[in-house]
């Protein structure tokens, strides 16, 4: 594994998600099958795959809001019981995710207070949390009054704000425009690779799976299992155009193409 | 934003149904009797206002209206939550409510009459009953349609019950709930009258009935032009009070 580990974390042994022969069944139908992979902490890890294979409900295994019919999912050695405040979701429909009738600081404030975060320091966090997702002086307003690369921001700043070890995000840019969506991947980079957290993007966007993960799982659907994995070997932190002109970065795109298409 | 010749026109509309009534009357085509002219109806109302007792009979059927109004908010908010919130409650409670829902206050006047007896808080009683629906039924479903986004987000933050109604439940349904305590409000001034009429209490209802029964047609229209202004008064507070507590709504970029 070629994982660059955050100096805070790196001392954790086992991996920080661990996936043991998982399959899923929801409704009579097997949605993910025979699945097994491992994270490491500080690891940023992709999920690409056609749609309907499974990366959403992936999710949803390592957040506990869903538990595998078979075999067993398992964050820092634990086998996952529920939802915890170690594992945050920044989900792709930021303008259901917030609530509308609280402000920006007020939707980040949120993951505060169900911390119990003392109501002296919470002021100070939230400030401090929309300086880091670029929102400095947009606190009061309203989600409704917002872009959507700013809603998606706050939604990241909460997320942020719960301190989580894990820190999962399901297609979080892919309502966005391009410009808007190019600012956020570095930004997340960034951020992750600040705060030490592990990361499980999930995308649609070969691309983008390359140029903010260091290992890329793809999915093949009916039923979910995993086809292929990529180590991502390109020098951090990544650049918009030289990674993308990067001869490696175009051969991989070249390899999980060719997969996709085989598989789809 | 200026919208003064939209308000010159409402007001234009009011002044030239106010000239049809007195040309009517002018005219002579309607007995005073039946249909007296405005101008003595006003003078009427101001005398009663002024001199008379009519502001304090206003004045007790405002009040017994918002003390039914404010009993049917609370009753509707508190049960309209539980209803929505929990599902086991929604099961338990929808079959009676159903049965409830449809019964018309004012047939239940004569139940309560029987059962307590002529007191004011019977008449309370009834009032509350008939407006509360307009405000249950708006609670459930704001508390019960939150977004399943929310849920997650709420469950994904570990996010107590009691905290989920008050920050996601709550402002999820306060929009429909102030809505519906609008239409309360003026089912509460009508359950009063009508109640007031029956019951004989104090108030504009009893004192239209008595002028209707006793040909004392200015009494009787001063009445209901008096009960017309205290119902768009009310309306037009409620619309102030729902912008404050909504900010969200009006807010934009």
């Amino acid at each position: 594994m070629n994982a660059p580990l955050a100096p805070a974390v790196a001392a954790c042994a086992g991996p920080a998600i661990a996936f043991d022969g998982v399959r899923l069944d929801l409704g009579g139908k097997c949605i993910i099958d025979g699945l097994s992979l491992t994270i490491a902490p500080g690891e940023f890890a992709c999920v690409v795959g056609p749609s309907g294979c499974g990366k959403t409900t992936l999710l949803r295994l390592v957040t506990g809001l869903l538990s595998p019919t078979l075999g067993q999912v398992r964050r820092f050695g634990a086998p996952v019981d529920g939802p915890s405040r170690d594992v945050a979701i920044v989900f792709q429909d930021y303008g259901r995710a917030l609530l509308p009738w609280r402000t920006a600081s007020g939707n980040v404030a949120l993951a505060l207070e169900a911390m119990n975060t003392p109501r002296g320091e919470r002021v100070e966090r939230v400030a401090g949390l929309l300086d880091k997702v670029g929102l400095t002086g947009h606190g009061d307003k309203y989600p409704a009054q917002l872009s959507g690369g700013m809603q998606q921001r706050v939604q990241i700043a909460r997320c942020l704000a719960q301190g989580p070890r894990v820190l999962l995000m399901d297609e979080p840019f892919g309502a966005l425009d391009a410009l808007t969506r190019q600012a956020l991947q570095d930004e997340i980079a960034k951020l992750i690779s600040e705060s030490g957290a592990t990361a499980l993007f999930v995308t649609h966007d070969l691309d983008e799976a390359i140029y903010l993960g260091d290992r890329v799982f793809a999915l093949q659907g009916n039923p979910g299992r995993l086809a292929e994995v990529i180590d991502v070997d390109l020098q951090r932190p990544r650049d918009q155009l030289r990674t993308r002109e990067h001869p490696e970065f175009l051969r991989l795109r070249h390899v999980l193409f060719d997969h996709v298409q085989k598989t789809h | 934003m200026s919208n003064w010749p939209l308000r010159a026109g409402s007001v234009l509309v009011t002044l030239s149904i106010l000239l049809l009534w007195q040309a009517v009357t002018a005219s002579g085509l309607v007995a005073p009797v039946f249909l007296p002219s405005p101008s003595s109806t006003f003078a009427n109302l101001w005398r009663g206002l002024i001199r008379g007792d009519l502001l304090g009979l206003t004045l007790s059927t405002m009040e017994r209206m918002i003390y039914g109004w404010m009993l049917a908010s609370l009753g509707g908010i508190l049960l309209g939550a539980l209803i929505g919130l929990s599902p086991r409650a929604r099961y338990w409670l929808t079959p009676t409510l159903e049965l409830l829902r449809p019964l018309p206050a004012s047939t239940l006047l004569p139940v309560g009459i029987a059962l307590f007896g002529l007191h004011p808080s019977m008449l309370l009683g009834i009032i509350a009953f008939g407006a509360v629906w307009p405000v249950l039924l708006p609670t459930i479903h704001g508390f019960s349609a939150i977004d399943p986004r929310l849920r997650e987000v709420a469950r994904n933050l570990g996010i107590g019950p009691f905290s989920f109604a008050i920050k996601f439940g709550l402002p999820n349904a306060l929009p429909d709930v102030i809505a519906g305590m609008r239409l309360s409000l003026t089912a509460c001034l009508i359950i009063t009258v009508v109640g007031e009429m029956i019951t004989a209490q104090q108030g504009l209802g009893a004192t239209i009935m008595m002028a209707a029964r006793s040909f004392r047609s200015t009494d009787l229209y001063a009445g209901i032009i008096l009960l017309g202004v205290v119902g768009a008064i009310n309306n037009a507070l409620l619309g102030i009070i729902e912008r404050a507590l909504t900010p969200w709504r009006t807010a934009h970029a």
